[in-house]
This record gives structure tokens, C-alpha cells and sequence, in this order.
């Protein structure tokens, strides 16, 4: 509060002023550049493909059989049987089948990478509760050898996200998974960046050890209260300037505050909220808490106990994202049920996804998925791949805010697509081929379409 | 009164049911597919036979048993056996007075056996994986010996502890304080004061007959002579191929059973490994260069060292809460490039070899400790159907699935009255 005070009787001053110098010229408007460090990413080289004769899982709860997908500048243009198109590129896919490219909507790729050293340990701004002025994409190493891992599991699009020591740990960022010299090479064109919050053990273990707020939950809650009331004084002040400014006025300017700056993203519907918030009755506190101040309080990460409210989620839009059995290494993540997904997403209007957190993982969400399939058609639901895949694309892009992109293969949408040598949801499938925006980009089977990190040449 | 006696007897009833054990004397498992992880390798249509928690006939000519058990279309493997974890010292990593694997004075000494829980939620969790018995390893405190291994099946009962102070465990390789060097030296000075203290021993005891007896050794020196006698594997974890090279090297020198743990790199060094007759404990899937120690991961080595030689067993590299994922670990190794036949004996028999115990295959005489599978072990769509442990027949249920049924049970009362 204290911060921006001077800067609201600046503007009270100069509508005071302005009150009596109505010809008074305007000073330039201050206007916020969103998007300071603008994505660079290319397609990689490209040509017009048509998969044949492959299972086909579309995402969007589809099964085809036979059927073939044709990529023509990077856009889904046709799946169905028996097309052709002329100088096309043809893959046989027969007895292979064929999903939209995975997404992992919590990595930390690139910001905790391998190899894990000191000098890479870039993911947990650990200095203060509230980080929100940080954005990891500041932390990306492009070079992670982790990336081209995950591509070849089949990954093409991932949030990497701050770690989740504080409270507000900072923005995420969504990348294609394409490898270049630099994290803007590889950042999703217009993706909406996420800002990671944190509920539970982690925010208050590190700051209670430094005996600061919080050092309880009811810490963490006073926490995020405290924040977006100051975000919403900060955006009141903005728009104040902006009325004024569009009434012929000439305001002063609020002072700029980078941390603010992200959660008024939020307020302003521009930034998803991203929340590591393992237990039940935290997530339904961080749901009303977006209803205290007015913004939507987006997907839960780690929601191992998602099940215990799994109508509360869908009915407020939440999406959820899960580990199909990671369990037990907190108190917090003691009441797993390898059920937990099918839970979530048996409930109509719910946005359940499998995530990693991991970079090995993360190599395998394809498993992950299938893992939890399996167990819950042991218990009663009747859970089809059609049905499983969602988990890993169409709502792992809901979650991103990219599902008019990405995550299903539909036509004008992203070529965004993997070919398994056999059922993804076998222990033994492979990506055999990834394309990303309809170029490939990996390729089991050819050397030339596998990526090595700077850090990987020469070693021996 | 009679729906109240009806009410009591179905509660038995269900009790009973979902009790862990059974208690049948004897009991046949017949048309089953029996991968004996033995020469006699793959049997169809077998019948194996148990009695008094030991397998008693394998395909007899006549069927001798309490109960027969029909796994027609069903697969028959010994119980899988986990290690190199910490199940049964750990409930939740995070809480502290729950924890009961590391100790900052632990020593080479550490008998964590004695802290083994039997009733931790992990052990049921785990037998959903078919994991039957398991090898822990305790992670000792500043020392570089982390202690002894010790062998507790997943019965959960109170005497679940097989064996105990089995073998040395020492972490070696990189540090992030100090050097590496110091370590291997530290080894290499023990071992070598060692024999000179037990030749000195001997030579004593031959000159001066009169002499009061010699004086014992501290248990620590008894440690280390039953390393040098062979009664104690050393378990050592290191990545780097110089520092594989120099344990080689010791246990050349010392004639010590070694087994390697981790092993990152040891695919450089694959033909010395083999050749040393040393076998490589290691996570099929960690397969990112974490370290400067392991830049050689891949999900291609368990292949790789199996092809050059190497006796290979899987683990989860100390993840204990994830054991049950073994069986997963080695389809993915499957995957890439492990033979199917290989890949069961890396999660049974191979784990016995290396750790000296009597199970992992199917075998007259053995302990019946058995996992009757759904299908392919190895396929995510596969579960257990039926585990014995010591003969005695097991439940896969576990705290998760009280989770799940009160959570999909639908009631106007709140949830906790849903048990």
C-alpha cells in the first residue's frame, strides 16, 4: 500500500490541476509493454504431410481408425480415410497410432536442469514470499538436454513454471518444444503466461524457517490476501489514469511496480493462475479467494486430493493437474488414490490433466496417463484411450489457455502431432515421429531429426 | 434379531475377505504360465506346488494340495524384489519423526532393522507392484559407510525382517564438499589396515600362547574383516567410471564381493564389470545427464551391460514410496532393448544373486513367494491377481483403496461416516 501512496496523490494533484487548466496539452501516455521480450520461434523447416492408415486419437474424445492426417503449413487440414494430397510427403502409419503432440503444463525444463548444479539452480526465487516480479523464462537454459528427452516422448508444448517456495513464485512460461539458442526461439506465440502461487507445506517451511510471514496456513491465506488487495489498488490506479487520460486529462502516471504488474495481469484476465495446492480444503479456500478479488483462480498443480472435491472444481471451471501415483513425500501428498484423475474426470465441465513436475517423467506422460486408465477401469469406470489422451493434450491446453491452438487435432488447428509405434498407453510405446506446427522435429529413426544440447557434444 | 445376526455374520464375512491372508496348508497353482527365472525357464500349462511357505513340486504327476488355484490364461512369476530403498523407515520423507533411515552418528554399524514398521502404508502399496520381499538400505549419516542392508518380505506381519547386517553400504563419487579422492582412500587405508591388523592378530596369537586371549576387534574392525572374509558384500554407489574403475580395482586387491549401485556411467567400463563378475544395481530409467558423473545414462543400458555381460537388477534408486512402479521400469527397459527373459531375472533372481537371498525363482525347495499376474508383469494394463509371500496368500489392498471407495460411494451423510 505504502508503495504506490505517493503516486495516488500524484494523481490527485494533477486532477486537481488539471481541474483548472482545461486547455492544459497531455504528457505522452504510459503505456505497459505486455510483451517485453516477444517470441522469436520459427517453424522449422516444412513440408506437407499425410499420415496414412493410423489409429487415430483426436483429442477431442475421437477414436478413427484407418484413418489419415494431412499437415499443410503447419495447420491440421483434413483427417479422414483414403486422402490424398498432391506432393505430399506420405508416412505409412499402418498399425501405429497417431495423437495430438503431449503437453506438459508443469515442467521446470530449463530452469532446473540437467546437469543439476549450483550454477543451473535457477527455479525457486527463494529471497521473499511474494516473487510475483519474477518470470522464469528469465531463468531458461535452452541447452537442458531434458528438452530434446521430452520431444522424444512426445512433447511439444510445456509451461515451465517457478518453483514453489513462495507464495507468489512468478510467471510461468509456455514453450514449443523446439530447440534454439534462446528461450524467446522457443516461447509459444501468444500464449498467455501463467503465475505460479503455492499453497501448503512448501511457502510456509522456508519462511517460518526464517521465523516471516508465513509460518502457517493461515499465514500463506493472509499472504495472498494481503497481495491482491494491493493488486487491486494498483489496478484501480491504472485505470484511473487511463479514465482520466481518455477524458482529456493529463494524470500522472501510478509509479510502475514489476511485481504488481504480474498479478494485475491476473486481475485483468491476461495471466492464469497456476497454483501448487495439493489438499481439499486449500483449493476450495483459493477458489473463494479468487472470488474475494475478482479473478479466476485457474488449474490446481499437484492436486493430489482433487477427488475429495471434485465437483467443487468443475463447478468453478478449475482445471486440475495430477500425477497418476506420486504420493507420500509430504504430509500433504499422503492421501493419493491412483484414481484421482478418473475422479476428476468422471464430473461434467471438468479439465483434468496429467502433469510431470519431473524431468524424467515428463519423458513418459503418455504412461502416466495409461497408469491411471488402467487402475480406474479396475474400479469401475470405463475409461477408453479416445478418453485418456485429453489428460495430456485438449485439457492440458484448456489449462494453458491455448485450446483454440493446440491439444486436439482439428482442422486449422496447430499440426501439433505424434506418431506411436503402437498403442501410447503400452508400456512399450515409442514416439516414433514428433512434428510440431506440422515440421518434425524428432525422429526415432533418423539421426538428423534428433536434437543434441551444446552441453552434450564432445563429451565422452 | 435374526437382520442384526444377518448384519454380524456379513461384516465376518467381509472381514474375512479382506483380511491379508489365507491360511491353507497346502495349495496348487495349475494351467498357469510359470517363468520359473530358472534353467527350466518358461513352463505353459504348469502346475507349481506349495507347502509350508516352499514350493514342493513343480508339474507333478499327480496333484497333491488343500486348494487348487485355476490361473488358466494367467502368468506365474516369483515375487519381485525390490531394493536399495528405504520401505518400512519411511512413511511420509517429509515427516521428520516418521523417518527412521538416516542417522548424522550412523556408521558402518547401522542395524536399521531395528526401526523396520511392518504396519507403514507403503508395504501394502508396494504389493500392488507384485513386489514380494525387498532389500532396504539404510542412508547412514556423514560417514561414507551408510550402514548394513537388511531383507523384509511385504507380508506386513511382525516378523517380516528375514535377515539383517547383510551388507556394507558406501557412497562414493562426487561431493559437494571435498574430494572423491579422499574417499576411495579412506576405503583403500581401512581395508589395508585391516589385513595388517588380522595378520598381526594371527601372528600373535601363534607366537604367544600363553598370552590372555587377543583382544576383539571393535565392531567396526569386525565389519570390516567380514568384508575381507566374504560374509558381507560391499554395496557401493557410484556413477563415474573412474571411480567404478577403482572400486574394481579394491575388490581385486581385497577379493571383496562387490555390487555396484547406480553405475550411471558403467556402460564405458561395461567389459571390466563383466569380467570382475560384479553386478550393477541400477534405475532403468534415469537417463539425464544429472551430474558430471553420469553423463553416459541412458535408457539403453540396462540392454547394453546385460549384452556385454553384466548381471543387471532393476531398482527405483532410493525412490521408496514409488516402489510398487518397478514392473513398469522393466517393460520400459524391455522397451529399449532388454531381453524379456533377462528383464524378469533383473527384478528376482538377479536381485538375489547380488544381495545372497533365497528367492526370485521358482524352484523346488525355494521360499514360495509368488505373483500370479492378470497378464504380461510388465504391461501398465496388467495387475496382480493373487501373492503369496512365505506361502501365504496376500491382498494388494491398501489405505489408497479405502481412499478411493469412500470418495466414490455415493451418500447423503458427509464422507467420514463412509469407512
Amino acid at each position: 500500500m505504502q508503495k504506490f501512496l505517493p503516486s495516488l496523490v500524484m494523481a490527485a494533484l494533477s486532477v486537481a490541476l488539471t481541474g483548472c487548466l482545461q486547455s492544459e496539452q497531455q504528457d505522452e501516455k504510459v503505456v505497459i509493454n505486455k510483451n517485453p521480450y516477444p517470441s522469436t520461434y520459427k517453424v522449422l523447416p516444412l513440408q506437407t504431410t499425410l499420415i496414412k492408415n493410423a489409429t487415430v486419437l483426436t483429442g477431442t474424445g475421437s477414436r478413427m481408425e484407418n484413418a489419415d492426417v494431412l499437415m499443410i503449413d503447419g495447420k491440421i487440414n483434413k483427417i479422414g480415410n483414403n486422402l490424398s494430397a498432391e506432393g505430399a510427403v506420405e508416412i505409412d502409419a499402418n498399425g501405429k497410432w497417431i495423437t495430438p503432440g503431449i503437453i506438459d503444463v508443469h515442467s521446470h525444463l530449463g530452469v532446473y536442469p540437467s546437469p543439476s548444479v549450483e550454477s543451473h539452480s535457477d527455479g525457486n526465487e527463494m529471497s521473499s514470499p511474494n516473487t510475483s516480479e519474477v518470470w522464469a523464462e528469465h531463468s531458461i537454459w535452452p541447452q537442458d538436454p531434458g528438452f530434446q528427452k521430452a520431444r522424444a516422448g512426445g512433447i511439444t508444448t510445456l509451461q515451465i513454471l517457478p518453483g514453489s517456495a513462495n507464495l507468489f513464485g512468478g510467471r510461468g512460461v509456455t514453450l514449443r518444444n523446439v530447440p534454439s539458442q534462446t528461450m524467446q526461439g522457443m516461447k509459444f506465440p501468444e500464449a498467455p503466461y501463467g503465475l505460479k502461487m503455492a499453497c501448503g507445506e512448501n511457502p510456509k517451511r522456508v519462511y517460518g524457517a526464517r521465523k516471516v510471514l508465513p509460518s502457517t496456513r493461515m499465514g500463506n491465506m493472509a499472504g495472498y490476501r494481503m497481495a491482491w488487495a494491493q493488486a487491486t489498488e494498483y489496478k484501480r490506479a491504472w485505470e484511473k489514469y487511463d479514465a482520466d487520460y481518455a477524458a482529456g486529462k493529463n494524470p500522472a502516471a501510478p509509479k510502475r511496480d514489476i511485481e504488481l504488474d504480474t498479478l494485475k495481469g491476473v486481475l485483468d484476465g491476461d495471466i492464469l493462475i497456476h497454483n501448487h495446492c495439493y489438499k481439499a480444503e486449500e483449493m476450495a479456500m483459493m477458489i473463494d479467494l479468487g472470488k474475494e478479488f475478482n479473478y479466476q483462480s485457474g488449474t490446481f498443480h499437484h492436486a493430489i486430493e482433487a477427488y475429495k472435491i471434485a465437483d467443487t472444481l468443475a463447478e468453478n471451471g478449475n482445471c486440475a493437474a495430477m500425477w497418476p501415483d506420486w504420493w507420500g513425500f509430504k504430509m500433504e501428498a499422503y492421501d493419493m488414490v491412483h484414481e484421482n484423475v478418473a475422479i476428476v474426470d468422471a464430473v461434467k465441465n471438468s479439465c483434468a490433466v496429467v502433469h510431470s513436475d519431473s524431468a524424467n517423467t515428463i519423458q513418459r506422460l503418455n504412461q502416466e496417463a495409461g497408469k491411471v486408465m488402467y487402475r480406474a477401469n479396475e474400479n469401475g469406470f470405463e475409461i477408453a484411450p479416445e478418453l485418456a489422451i485429453t489428460w495430456i493434450t485438449a485439457n492440458a491446453a484448456q489449462s494453458l489457455g491455448l485450446a483454440d491452438k493446440t491439444g486436439s487435432l482439428e482442422m486449422g488447428k496447430n499440426a501439433d502431432v505424434v506418431i506411436w509405434n503402437q498403442n501410447p498407453f503400452s508400456v512399450y510405446a515409442q514416439a516414433e515421429q514428433v512434428f510440431v506446427d506440422g515440421a518434425k522435429v524428432y525422429d526415432r529413426f533418423d539421426e538428423k531429426y534428433q536434437a543434441k544440447s551444446d552441453f552434450m557434444l564432445g563429451q565422452r | 434379531m435374526k437382520q442384526l445376526t444377518l448384519f454380524k455374520s456379513s461384516l465376518i464375512a467381509l472381514a474375512l475377505a479382506s483380511s491379508s491372508a489365507s491360511f491353507a496348508q497346502s495349495f496348487a497353482i495349475t494351467h498357469a504360465t510359470v517363468h520359473t527365472v530358472t534353467e527350466q525357464g518358461v513352463l505353459e500349462n504348469a502346475t507349481v506346488v506349495v507347502e509350508n511357505g516352499k514350493v514342493i513340486a513343480i508339474n507333478p504327476e499327480t496333484i497333491n494340495a488343500d486348494t487348487i488355484i485355476d490361473a488358466t490364461g494367467k502368468i506365474l512369476t516369483p515375487g519381485l524384489i525390490g531394493s536399495m530403498n528405504q520401505l518400512g523407515l519411511v512413511e511420509v520423507s517429509a515427516v521428520s519423526r516418521s523417518r527412521d533411515a538416516k542417522d548424522k552418528k550412523a556408521n558402518i554399524t547401522f542395524d536399521a532393522s531395528l526401526a523396520f514398521n511392518p504396519r507403514s502404508t507403503v508395504i501394502p502399496y508396494s504389493r500392488k507392484g507384485g513386489i514380494t520381499s525387498n532389500v532396504v538400505a539404510p542412508r547412514g549419516g556423514d560417514d561414507m559407510f551408510k550402514g548394513q542392508t537388511f531383507v523384509a518380505d511385504l507380508s506386513g506381519e511382525f516378523d517380516s525382517v528375514r535377515s539383517n547386517n547383510n551388507s556394507v553400504v558406501i557412497d562414493l563419487g562426487a561431493k559437494s564438499k571435498g574430494s572423491r579422492a579422499l574417499s576411495l582412500q579412506n576405503l583403500q587405508f581401512k581395508l589395508e589396515d585391516a589385513v595388517k591388523a588380522l595378520a598381526k592378530a594371527k601372528q600373535k596369537t601363534k607366537n604367544t600362547k600363553d598370552q590372555k586371549e587377543a583382544k576383539e576387534p571393535s565392531r567396526e574392525a569386525q565389519v570390516i574383516n567380514a568384508l575381507l572374509a566374504g560374509e558381507k558384500a560391499l554395496v557401493a554407489y557410484a556413477d563415474r567410471a573412474t571411480d567404478l574403475l577403482a572400486l574394481l580395482k579394491i575388490k581385486e586387491q581385497f577379493s571383496l564381493d562387490l555390487v555396484l549401485v547406480g553405475a550411471a556411467d558403467a556402460v564405458l567400463i561395461a567389459d571390466k564389470i563383466a569380467a570382475a563378475n560384479v553386478p550393477v544395481v541400477m534405475a532403468a530409467l534415469d537417463n539425464l545427464p544429472g551430474s558430471f558423473d553420469s553423463l553416459h545414462a541412458s535408457l539403453e543400458n540396462a540392454a547394453k551391460l546385460t549384452q556385454a555381460g553384466v548381471s543387471v537388477a532393476l531398482t527405483l534408486n532410493g525412490d521408496t514410496h514409488n516402489l510398487y512402479q518397478l514392473r513398469f521400469h522393466v517393460g520400459n527397459a524391455i522397451a529399449n532393448g532388454l531381453s524379456r527373459d533377462v528383464a524378469l531375472a533383473s527384478v528376482t533372481a538377479n536381485v538375489a544373486k547380488a544381495f545372497n537371498l533365497d528367492s526370485g525363482t521358482i524352484a523346488i525347495g525355494k521360499t514360495a513367494d509368488l505373483v500370479l499376474w492378470s497378464a504380461d508383469p510388465f504391461e501398465l494394463s496388467t495387475k496382480v491377481s493373487q501373492m503369496w509371500i512365505d506361502g501365504k496368500e496376500y491382498s494388494t489392498q491398501s489405505r489408497q483403496d479405502a481412499l478411493r471407495e469412500r470418495y466414490t460411494t455415493p451418500s447423503d451423510m458427509p464422507k467420514a461416516y463412509i469407512k
